[in-house]
């Protein structure tokens, strides 16, 4: 690995970028949901069984989070960046069942240079989260400030 | 009980506050965002934000604990949504303002939209606007459109 940090211009369109594995366990699913989502579907296997989502899974903002770490590894902590404005869009597509093993995928899909802000440049990224089945689980939009290089 | 006939587009909620700690800020970020501003306090001091700051994944979590136990308030009241709490997901999700240790955000929720899903008889879409600020500025720090099906009565 380079020791050189990734810059604004190093981000083409089409440029992917590839995370995990990220293996989901029930003690980090019930550890999340006791402090942030105490619903029965994301904390009692019994009751999760009669819920719309038809057992254990782990709370979308979770998922949202364990997303946000493979982009960190896989982006973010090889960047020039500058913290991020948010997302456009988050779908939560499939349930992340306890004993899920997540694949991270990342593809750049814009990116605009202010004529205004010579510094940086915003770099729009897609995140895939994928199942061991294949399945996207979360489809995330998110933007990212990235420096401008020399 | 309230379905989603029953659900008022214009109804907002006061979830009340969140006072978020440094050590919370930190062990968060270390699980699911160790960026440098949010997990080491002195580092953070030479980045751009002047010190340490909240993931924003952590600002959007405390919604949720906080919307749960505005949910649970609710049902103490008798105000008890029929089956409820899956979400698809969000949109226009911003990290408007950093969040500092000590600060302590005021969280709120509007219902702003009622959507008819033709694949599913059983249930509907509500969306709503959730925001956050900063208690003692005023400012508006954080903000997305959440969405939430929401059981619809059942045909008698």
């Amino acid at each position: 690995m380079s020791n050189k940090l990734l810059h604004f211009e190093d981000f083409a369109v089409g440029r992917k970028f590839v995370g995990g594995p990220y293996r989901v366990t029930k003690d980090e699913i019930f550890e999340f949901a006791r402090e942030f989502d105490p619903q029965p579907h994301h904390l009692d296997e019994e009751a999760a069984k009669q819920s719309m989502l038809g057992g254990l899974s782990a709370s979308g903002w979770q998922v949202s989070a364990i997303a946000m770490r493979l982009f960190a590894d896989a982006v973010i902590l090889k960047t020039a960046n500058l913290g991020g404005p948010g997302c456009d869009d988050g779908r939560w597509m499939k349930p992340v069942r306890p004993g899920d093993v997540l694949m991270f995928e990342t593809e750049v899909l814009s990116v605009k240079a202010p004529a205004s802000r010579p510094e940086f440049g915003f770099v729009k990224f897609v995140w895939r989260l994928f199942n061991q089945r294949g399945q996207v689980a979360e489809f995330v939009v998110t933007t990212m400030p990235a420096r401008r290089g020399a | 009980m309230i379905w989603f006939e029953d659900v008022e587009i214009g109804t907002k909620r006061d979830l009340g506050t969140y006072t978020f700690t440094e050590d919370e800020i930190i062990a968060f970020a270390k699980k699911y965002d160790p960026q440098i501003f949010h997990i080491d306090p002195d580092a953070a001091k030479k980045t751009m934000f002047g010190g340490l700051i909240a993931s924003g994944w952590h600002t959007a979590a405390v919604w949720m604990k906080l919307a749960i136990a505005d949910r649970d308030r609710a049902r103490r009241e008798g105000k008890t949504l029929g089956r409820s709490g899956v979400s698809p997901g969000f949109e226009d999700l911003r990290w408007i303002k950093p969040v500092r240790p000590g600060m302590t955000l005021r969280y709120t929720s509007e219902t702003i939209e009622k959507i008819e899903l033709k694949s599913r008889k059983d249930i509907g879409l509500v969306k709503s606007r959730n925001e956050a600020y900063d208690e003692a500025s005023g400012e508006l720090v954080f903000s997305f459109i959440g969405k939430g099906f929401v059981q619809r009565r059942p045909a008698t």
